[in-house]
């Protein structure tokens, strides 16, 4: 017993690390949604070893094929294979989601801590600057971008990152401005603490359950936002897949070949579906607040 | 002796569109090395508002006038880097609500440590050892093993006594509790109390405590200060208060008290 009680004193982070995997582990749903998620990081990761075929590689002998052994979801209407086009459209897609709330977060999350911490007129201005960025409608602002830069990935990226801003700003600020009436804030101010180290080791560290939440929301999202783009020809161009080109291209075959809308939707149904629930349980998991 | 601290013509208001309240109104009082002094008055009186106006911790909006001398240094003619040298270092607080003064995400370890890595640059392992050590010295029980909990895994009596610690970490001169045991249970106030006089004892550190428990008072306290409505209505040391009170808000005050 004393044993025990030693090795939980002399490391402590290592028994919540065990604590965390434990309960982790107990939640069949958190488990399954990792899997899941890990499933489609790996196909992209490992598109090239995974897709039997190259993306763009047409077969015009076996054009809208159905399903079979060597085309598991068949071909399209170019007699692409379809199941390599979801493999590299898994690449795609991931890539604009994970990067784009990436880029959301980094720019607004010193912003909104801020506003909600100082007040006053850095608010102001804050406030009145989300504003007008949420007036604005992401697509322009993508069209606008792609006229600077070109269409690409990489603009469909930054536009989704941009436009999910103002509402990570909102969400930061407001978090910052309950958390502020905390007692623990005037607490770490009369310890002397910092501005920088109460924004970042105190309010930050106490939003990162919303954060995180609003992070698994935006991935989705920023999924769709591609697939948007890219009917617009303003992200993702031919021969390269993404999830919303295959579903563009389905359109004009959806009485003959509905699989070939089938096979993405299912793909962002998945991948949505997956992130949501997996931000959920690791929410809970991670809130020392929730029971054991 | 020579006071530590001397506040003189205190006063504090606060503006709205109705005009000004004012919420601590020129008041004036000492405080030597090791002493305790008591500070009572009923809910409103401004002993809260006249405590944080010490170390500027009031919000924008209000007004603060007077002296405050720490070493002869009028803290409010202070800039804001000095200020925060002065705030923990000199002057520590221990707030009224235990359950929420602690920053819930972060292990009482984290806690601590925060303190004393920026204060003192002190390495990882020095850190955990002046941490518990602090924890043995507020008597929280298997302080090894606190520093990785949750405040709130922790009980109302202990997370009190790790507010305290956390007030201590810096070496404070003086420590300003405010109501510091209002929201526990009778054993364990008894437990807090004691814990303050032995601080004094040990460390040499001048108290500070703001209540409106006359027992509070008789317990700890060598001094008293009622304030009413905002103003000093009677200084004296604690067996001479009880003894003679010579205000009238005074006398009401204890008197109060024996009806009960």
């Amino acid at each position: 017993m004393s044993a025990v009680v030693d090795a939980v004193a002399t490391s402590p982070l290592a028994y919540r690390r065990r604590l965390l995997r434990t309960r982790f582990l107990r939640r069949p749903l958190a488990v399954a949604s990792l899997v899941v998620v890990l499933l489609f990081v790996a196909a992209a990761a490992f598109a090239p070893y995974v897709a039997p075929e190259s993306a763009g590689r047409t077969d015009f002998d076996l054009l809208l094929a159905p399903p079979s052994w060597r085309h598991l979801f068949g071909t399209d209407e170019l007699g692409r294979d379809v199941f390599s086009r979801v493999v590299w459209g898994a690449r795609a897609s991931l890539q604009v989601g994970f990067l784009s709330t990436l880029l959301a977060i980094v720019i607004a999350v010193p912003i909104g801590l801020l506003a909600g911490y100082h007040g006053r007129w850095v608010d102001a201005i804050v406030a009145r600057a989300t504003d007008v960025l949420l007036a604005f409608p992401f697509v322009i602002l993508a069209v606008g971008l792609a006229a600077i830069r070109g269409p690409s990935l990489t603009t469909a990226t930054i536009a989704l990152g941009v436009a999910a801003a103002p509402g990570v700003i909102r969400i930061t600020r407001g978090e910052a401005l309950a958390l502020r009436e905390a007692e623990f804030v005037p607490a770490a101010i009369a310890s002397g603490a910092r501005d920088t180290t109460i924004l970042f080791r105190h309010l930050l560290p106490n939003m990162t359950a919303t954060l995180l939440v609003q992070a698994t929301v935006l991935i989705p999202r920023a999924i769709i936002g591609e697939a948007t783009l890219s009917f617009l020809g303003l992200g993702v161009r031919p021969p390269q897949a993404s999830w919303g080109v295959m579903l563009q291209d389905a359109q004009s075959y959806l009485t003959q070949a509905p699989r070939l809308a089938v096979y993405p939707g299912l793909a962002i149904v998945l991948a949505a579906l997956a992130f949501n629930l997996l931000g959920d349980e690791v929410r809970d998991i991670l809130d020392p607040r929730t029971a054991r | 002796m020579t006071p530590l601290l001397e506040v003189r013509d205190l006063s504090v208001s606060f503006a709205n569109e109705q005009g000004t309240v004012r919420a601590v109104d020129r008041l004036s009082f000492t405080l030597a090395p090791r002493e305790v002094l008591a500070v009572v008055g009923e809910s409103g009186a401004g002993k809260t508002v006249a405590a944080l106006a010490l170390v500027r911790l009031l919000p924008r909006s209000a007004v603060i006038e007077g002296h405050v001398l720490l070493d002869g240094l009028d803290l409010l003619a202070l800039p804001a880097r000095g200020l925060r040298r002065v705030r923990g270092n000199q002057i520590a607080f221990v707030f009224q609500e235990p359950a929420t003064a602690l920053d819930p995400v972060l292990t009482v370890g984290n806690q601590i440590g925060e303190v004393l890595r920026v204060r003192r640059g002190l390495t990882r392992q020095e850190t955990r050892a002046r941490a518990v050590e602090l924890l043995r010295l507020v008597h929280v029980p298997a302080p090894g093993q606190r520093l990785g909990d949750y405040p709130h895994q922790l009980s109302g009596g202990t997370r009190q006594r790790v507010l305290i610690a956390l007030a201590l970490a810096s070496d404070p001169r003086i420590l300003i509790a405010d109501e510091p045991t209002t929201a526990l249970d009778a054993t364990v106030q008894a437990g807090i109390l004691d814990l303050l006089r032995e601080t004094r004892d040990r460390l040499g550190t001048a108290i500070v405590v703001i209540t409106h428990d006359l027992g509070v008072v008789a317990e700890i306290a060598d001094r008293v200060l009622v304030v009413h409505g905002g103003r000093a209505a009677e200084e004296a040391p604690v067996l001479d208060l009880f003894a003679r009170p010579r205000h009238p808000y005074t006398v009401a005050l204890l008197s109060a008290t024996r009806g009960l």
